[in-house]
């Protein structure tokens, strides 16, 4: 077994205009997805990223300061799961509620070092 | 762990907020309010995603209780006007606000603003669902069928019109109140048949719509001064429409009309709270036109087939409704009436004090009309001649194929 990360990607929620209800359908169907997912007994850990970002680039540490509406995309959180291989996550990835809103997961496994 | 929150908790949840800052903050803050009440939501999706907090419709109210001092500094940064918050005791004040009676309180409050006749009237339906009923913009455009631009510049409207006329909020009192409370009687009603008469629409947004119109009423009757007669027939009208809904269209979302509904989709428990309404309605002897509009429904739901229809005392309720709004469409339904019950003379009668002009798009609707008087008196060419005008000026294409096919039935027994 190995242990991978979904990273979720897109724009941020408050940038899209959701009613309310729109809200709580979407949160019903994470909700779903991750009770899913720890019933199967795969899931290690996850949480979600708050939109402020704070940047330092470059050698002189230029630092800004950004909100997700400065940015395209925004990584809104992520998952870890402990399972076979990365099809093992793709399938778990489809049950992935935000791709209408054109959200990505990105699938990385987590580096083992032998000792 | 299998915790599940109820259906439309945001949504109504977002409507009550709204309010309650609103009566503490004053109508001038709407924007402020509502984006801060909307970033509650936000957080909420997000953090119970893994798991759901024990009540939370408490923790809704409690994130919103919250928001009363973020808001007040932000207020306080622009130097607008603020109300006198010296936080002390005037937070106990604050925390009274939140009790499930004061919600219900400001929320009336809000349905009174949004129905102000100092708004154009269009401007209401769009600004109430969206303050009220927690409905977003794109919501809105897709349940009236307008353009999200269009919905927009309403709301902005609107929220300008309560600016210029420094509406205050609270639920107007004495001789003030029968007028304005008609107002909102007007617009819950417009939203329900926005619902229930549209049938391009999804079946989903006509319920939904349905159902807001639908609280909406209900919160009136909960309060003693705004549960009146008509409040209780405009009701049970909604109630007896309600029950007919599943029946309304077939599979192929075409329109039926009664003749062709499954009577057998019809919803009891529905019709028997009308009827319970409905005796509340007529606790004494003055009817509007709500009470003729659901004495019309009811008398539909009677009976068990369509044959069984007692057209004479539908036709009495038209004639009094008419009487009280004396509208060319009550006029033409009598026309329709009258052919069912085989009086041709009286549909004549009604048909010639019509024009064509008085119906302006749905013109069909009068053609059809004389076709179906003339089909019915056994003059083919007639019917003919007046179904090709209902076909000429018809724009929906449900209603075309309808009026397509009774071109052939009516070439059939031409022959």
């Amino acid at each position: 077994m190995k242990e991978f990360m979904m990273i979720f990607v897109g724009a941020d929620y408050a940038d899209l205009g959701l009613s309310p209800e729109e809200l709580q359908n979407r949160m019903g169907k994470w909700f779903a997805w991750g009770n899913k997912m720890e019933k199967a007994g795969y899931l290690r850990g996850g949480n979600a990223l708050t939109p402020q970002i704070r940047r330092i680039v470059g050698e002189n540490r230029t630092v800004t300061d950004l909100s997700s509406a400065e940015v395209k995309e925004i990584v809104g959180g992520y998952y870890l799961v402990e399972v076979k291989d990365f099809d093992a996550v793709q399938e778990i990835a489809q049950d992935f509620p935000d791709y209408d809103l054109g959200g990505t997961v990105e699938i990385r496994e987590i580096m083992v070092f032998d000792r | 762990m299998e915790a599940k929150i109820i259906d439309h908790l945001f949504r109504h949840h977002s409507g009550k907020m709204v309010s309650v800052l609103t009566r503490i903050f004053g109508l001038s803050h709407l924007e402020i309010i509502e984006d801060a009440i909307q970033d509650t939501f936000i957080k909420a999706s997000i953090s119970w995603r893994n798991q759901l907090p024990d009540n939370p419709e408490a923790w809704l109210t409690a994130a919103a209780k919250n928001r009363v001092l973020d808001i007040f500094r932000k207020l306080k940064t622009e130097q607008k006007y603020l109300p006198n918050i010296s936080l002390g005791t005037d937070i106990i004040a604050i925390n009274e606000l939140f009790l499930n009676n004061e919600i219900a309180d400001a929320q009336l409050r809000m349905i009174f603003t949004a129905c102000h006749p100092d708004l154009d009237p269009r401007d209401r339906i769009s600004f109430a669902l969206k303050t009220v009923s927690g409905f977003s913009i794109r919501e809105i455009a897709s349940a009236l069928l307008t353009k999200q631009e269009t919905i927009k510049k309403r709301i902005y409207r609107a929220r300008k019109s309560i600016q210029q006329s420094q509406l205050e909020f609270k639920i107007p009192q004495g001789k003030e109140l029968p007028q304005r409370l008609e107002s909102v009687q007007e617009v819950l009603y417009l939203i329900f048949n926005e619902g229930f008469h549209s049938n391009k629409k999804e079946e989903l947004i006509r319920k939904e719509l349905c159902g807001e119109a639908m609280r909406l009423c209900k919160m009136l009757l909960k309060n003693e001064y705004t549960r009146t007669n008509e409040t209780y027939a405009l009701f049970a009208l909604m109630c007896f429409h309600s029950a007919r809904i599943e029946s309304k269209t077939n599979s192929d979302n075409e329109v039926l009309d009664l003749k062709h509904q499954d009577r057998n989709l019809w919803h009891p428990p529905l019709i028997e709270l009308g009827n319970t309404m409905m005796n509340k309605a007529i606790s004494d002897a003055t009817y509007s036109c709500y009470h003729y509009e659901a004495a019309i429904a009811a008398e539909h739901l009677k009976a068990r087939h369509f044959e069984e229809t007692n057209w004479d005392k539908i036709l009495y309720w038209y004639q009094c409704l008419y009487k009280l709004q004396p509208m060319p469409n009550h006029l033409l339904t009598m026309a329709v009436v009258s052919i069912q019950k085989k009086d041709f003379i009286n549909a004549k009668n009604y048909l010639k004090e019509l024009k064509p002009q008085d119906f302006e798009q749905r013109m069909y609707l009068y053609y059809g009309a004389y076709t179906d008087y003339y089909d019915a008196t056994n003059n083919i060419e007639e019917a003919l001649k007046y179904n090709k005008l209902a076909l000429v000026n018809v724009n929906n294409n449900q209603e075309k194929q309808y009026l397509l096919k009774k071109n052939l039935v009516l070439l059939s027994k031409k022959k």
